[in-house]
């Protein structure tokens, strides 16, 4: 085995641990944190059908990005389901057989890294362009779209331009998930794309991206609108009445 | 500037580009004389009527309050009569 | 003591972006509470030697407590769409008035003590040390907030910035710099009954003299009664409706409302105040204690419905919070809330909102109003921001908007709303919330009125409005003494139950 898949193969392994446990640790942590309080941002759902269905307009749709700065909820969107058909498409290589949605997207998934890229690209160039935005912008800021950036395009160059061994590739995942390890194919844009995909997965749950988990815990989004019909006490304030 | 007892406490008269005639010291009499019984300034409304009971209704109404003290009654006369301004939602 | 000056900000068609000013309000500081004010609320008043440490502390044990404080802080991507938002920085052009600016004053020290990404790399992700400058923007900052939540409906993952600001000020105040208006007046609240102040035998005289007014006014004998054990209903009102214009006119109001139903009811000296400025500080054990006196009146006096006046934050406190602090409201298993919910009359919501009752009242026939009474003015109506954005009326979802403006009217024959995105959900702060309602604070205020101001010049232009009713003593006293600035007559500004007052038909 070279020393290139050794390093690959234990990249991903780690990666993979770290993602995993990292944002387990995320959700057991916010899921523990009480909320004391009523706080949902009203009008807000009077049911949990309704909070759902919330939570569903706001994860799909970014429906209050939207009411608030058009050109962010462009790109943003453009982003977002732009990576979620690419990521879609990427479950090909890890199963076997693929499972058949996912050759249903394909096609569309390969088209998708357009949007994706072309999305990333507004919100860099928002970044620099919108003084306020500009204002608030930390240098992780920008290298995460940067990273992105990168991972999108060398995905889109050997998709498109210089096609990579897709079979050789997926023997190594799959070698991966059955703890089998395979050579790593040693076409050098793919090194880069996998390095940088790993890169992305470690960060994950210690940064920013800890908005996807977070907005299903955020209380001015979650909670429903029934203060008055239901007592709603965290066990620490609880404890408040006892003493009188 | 003098020293002004109301309610046992002393108060510092607050210096005031106003020149105080017999107007000015009735409303700044009866404002300090609502602090020592109630120990808060009398509102805005409670000191019209007051006023207007005390000298006549053509004195007892806004207009004359704020002919005497153009910075508002509330404001200005408190400030004269030395007496802490209520603070809260007002 | 001369206020500082300021330019007045020029009043423009519509409501404008402005670029960002460094620095521009990095002065304005609110008077910081002396010591008899925080030896009261058991703060310190000045920084102990290890106030650093202090301070990360007390940020651990919120972060712990608060799963806002925790989530809001990951979460943001600095995607900038809440930049826009808020009336302080479209006001004053401070960056630092911008919510997520605000939030990461806040944030940067978080990512520095209590993320990995800020341990190891602070500069990459904008970690910052706790240093005195630091602080002292969280002071100035966190008190040029009116904790009005309009960046939450913006943000696409609910980001509030109330909770964070309630959460700077709750270390701050922890670690000896607490803002002398609030605390000042949690004290009186407690010592007293009620923010302003006024004892009992004040709060008496002045019920008796508005008796003799309305009876002068209508020849009706519209009664004003207090602490009368057994009555139906226990109204809870700002104090400011005891005692400032206009806010009197809507405690006027409510008497006659109460008189023309024939409902008995009664107001209380332990619990003369609706508002709680234990929200503002972000203090819960606080705001419980607050609200706790109107659990007492209420058992005490043993009345079987609680009603709140017009108030904005008070209702924000009644509504979603009451139950939790005091058992005010139904649907509670343990012994506390138990007692008080059995006595509460289950045909109506509790706590109710008056302009809830009133509205009831009028459609349902039970008291008769005159709107033509009204036919002098022209009317819009101001959705006070805890109102809209932190509470309900009715049943349905948006009750906080459509059952005010019902009410309206019913009791008046023209009216307008101002402009759709200044209304409703996305309605501007009064620019004078969340305890910024002080003379210190003056320049805050007024530019922070900047966008109500545009959004009502608007309307007064194109349809004479001539009225701007509020349900908010913050608001009615903030507007009276801001919207002179930009020419506005004082007197536009006034109560709901102001209105109804004049409409309502007495016999
Ligand atoms: C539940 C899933 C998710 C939801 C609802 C969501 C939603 C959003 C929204 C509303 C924004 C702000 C607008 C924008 O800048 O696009 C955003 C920003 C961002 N999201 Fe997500 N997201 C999700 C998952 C992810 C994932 C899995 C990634 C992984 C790479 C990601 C990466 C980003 C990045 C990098 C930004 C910042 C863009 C910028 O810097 O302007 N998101 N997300
Ligand atoms: S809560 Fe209101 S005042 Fe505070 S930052 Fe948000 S918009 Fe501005
Ligand atoms: S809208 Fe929300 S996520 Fe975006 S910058 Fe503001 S607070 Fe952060």
């Amino acid at each position: 085995m070279s020393t290139l898949t050794i390093i690959y193969a234990g990249l991903f392994y780690i990666a993979t641990l770290l993602l995993v446990v990292g944002l387990a640790y995320k959700i057991f942590d916010y899921s523990r944190t009480p909320a004391p309080l009523k706080i949902p941002t009203t009008p807000a759902p009077v049911t949990q059908t309704g909070v759902v269905y919330r939570m569903a307009k706001e994860v799909v749709l970014f429906e209050s990005l939207f009411k608030s700065s058009k050109w962010t909820w462009i790109f943003g969107w453009l982003f977002h389901f732009g990576l979620l058909l690419v990521l879609a498409r990427h479950l090909r290589y890890f199963t076997e057989p693929v499972w058949f949605w996912v050759n249903i997207v394909q096609p569309f998934g390969k088209y998708a890294s357009i949007m994706m890229v072309v999305g990333l690209a507004g919100l860099l160039a928002r970044r620099f362009l919108v003084d306020r935005v500009r204002y608030i912008s930390t240098p992780s800021d920008y290298l995460m779209l940067v990273l992105l950036i990168v991972i999108g395009s060398s995905g889109m160059l050997m998709t498109f331009v210089a096609h990579t061994d897709i079979v050789a590739l997926k023997t190594f995942f799959m070698g991966l998930m059955y703890f089998d390890v395979q050579p790593v194919p040693q076409d050098p844009i793919l090194l880069i794309h996998l390095a940088l995909v790993a890169l992305l997965m470690l960060i994950f749950p210690i940064s920013k991206l800890l908005h996807a988990p977070g907005l299903f815990f955020s209380p001015t989004r979650n909670q429903v609108d029934n203060p008055r019909e239901h007592r709603h006490v965290a066990a620490w304030a609880a404890r408040l009445d006892q003493k009188n | 500037m003098p020293m002004v007892n109301i309610a046992g406490k002393d108060y510092e008269a607050v210096e005031e580009k106003v020149e105080l005639t017999e107007g000015h010291w009735e409303v700044v009499n009866f404002l300090r004389e609502y602090y020592a019984e109630y120990q808060i300034a009398p509102a805005v409304r409670v000191l019209t009527k007051a006023i207007g009971k005390k000298l006549g209704p053509d004195k007892g109404n806004n207009k004359y309050l704020y002919e005497l003290f153009p910075y508002g009654p509330a404001k200005q006369a408190c400030k004269i009569a030395g007496l802490p301004k209520p603070t809260g939602c007002i | 003591m001369a206020a500082a000056e300021f330019d007045i900000p020029e009043i423009k068609d519509y409501i404008e972006v402005p670029k960002l000013r460094e620095g521009a309000m990095a002065h304005a500081k609110t008077f910081l509470a002396p010591k008899p004010v925080q030896d009261f609320m058991g703060y310190p008043h000045e920084l102990a030697d290890d106030w650093k440490e202090s301070a990360l502390e007390k940020m651990g044990d919120l972060l712990g407590k608060y799963r806002s404080l925790k989530v809001f802080l990951d979460a943001c991507v600095h995607c900038g769409a809440c930049t826009d938002k808020c009336h302080y920085y479209l006001g004053t052009s401070d960056p630092k008035n911008m919510p997520v600016a605000r939030q990461d004053l806040m944030r940067q020290v978080y990512r520095r003590y209590f993320t990995t990404a800020g341990k190891l790399f602070p500069k990459l992700v904008g970690a910052k040390d706790l240093t005195k400058d630091v602080l002292n923007d969280w002071y100035n900052y966190y008190h040029q907030c009116s904790e009005c939540r309009r960046c939450s409906v913006f943000c696409p993952y609910g980001i509030d910035t109330a909770e964070i600001t309630m959460a700077g000020r709750e270390i701050l105040n922890h670690i000896g710099m607490g803002q002398k208006y609030s605390n000042e007046i949690l004290g009186k609240v407690q010592k007293i009954g009620n923010n302003l102040g006024l004892p009992g035998p004040a709060l008496l005289d002045t019920l008796e003299g508005l008796e003799e007014d309305i009876e002068a006014d209508t020849g009706v004998a519209v009664k004003l009664p207090i602490d009368v054990k057994g009555a139906e209903v226990l109204l809870v009102t700002p104090s400011a409706d005891f005692f400032s214009e206009p806010h009197v006119e809507s405690l006027i109001g409510y008497a006659k409302v109460f008189h023309a139903a024939g409902t008995s009811w009664t107001l209380s000296t332990h619990a003369s105040e609706a508002g709680n400025f234990g929200l503002f500080n972000g203090n819960y054990e606080t705001m419980r204690k607050v609200a706790m006196r109107i659990r007492d009146a209420a058992l005490e006096l043993g009345v079987k419905r609680i009603v709140v006046g017009e108030c904005g934050h008070a209702w924000r406190v009644a509504y979603s919070f009451w139950n939790t602090l005091t058992g005010i409201g139904y649907g509670a298993d343990d012994p506390f809330s138990i007692e008080l919910q059995k006595q509460l009359d289950p045909n109506y919501p509790q706590p109710q909102h008056i302009c809830e009752l009133t509205n009831d009242l009028i459609k349902s026939g039970k008291i008769k109003v005159d709107p033509s009474k009204n036919d002098d003015l022209i009317v819009t109506y101001h959705d006070s921001c805890n109102v809209a954005r932190a509470s309900r009326m009715g049943t349905e979802p948006g009750g906080q908007f459509i059952i005010p403006r019902e009410l309206i009217k019913s009791v008046v024959n023209n009216f307008h709303n101002m402009a759709d995105d200044t209304i409703y959900e996305s309605t501007f702060c009064c620019g004078g919330g969340g305890g910024l309602l002080t003379d210190d604070l003056m320049e805050v205020r007024v530019k922070g009125a900047l966008p109500r101001a545009t959004a009502l010049n608007n309307v007064v232009k194109e349809h004479q409005v001539n009225f701007m009713a509020t349900i908010c003593a913050i608001c009615k006293a903030q507007f009276t003494k801001v919207l002179p600035k930009y020419g506005f007559d004082m007197s536009m500004v006034g109560g709901v139950h102001q209105l109804v007052a004049k409409a309502i038909i007495l016999d």
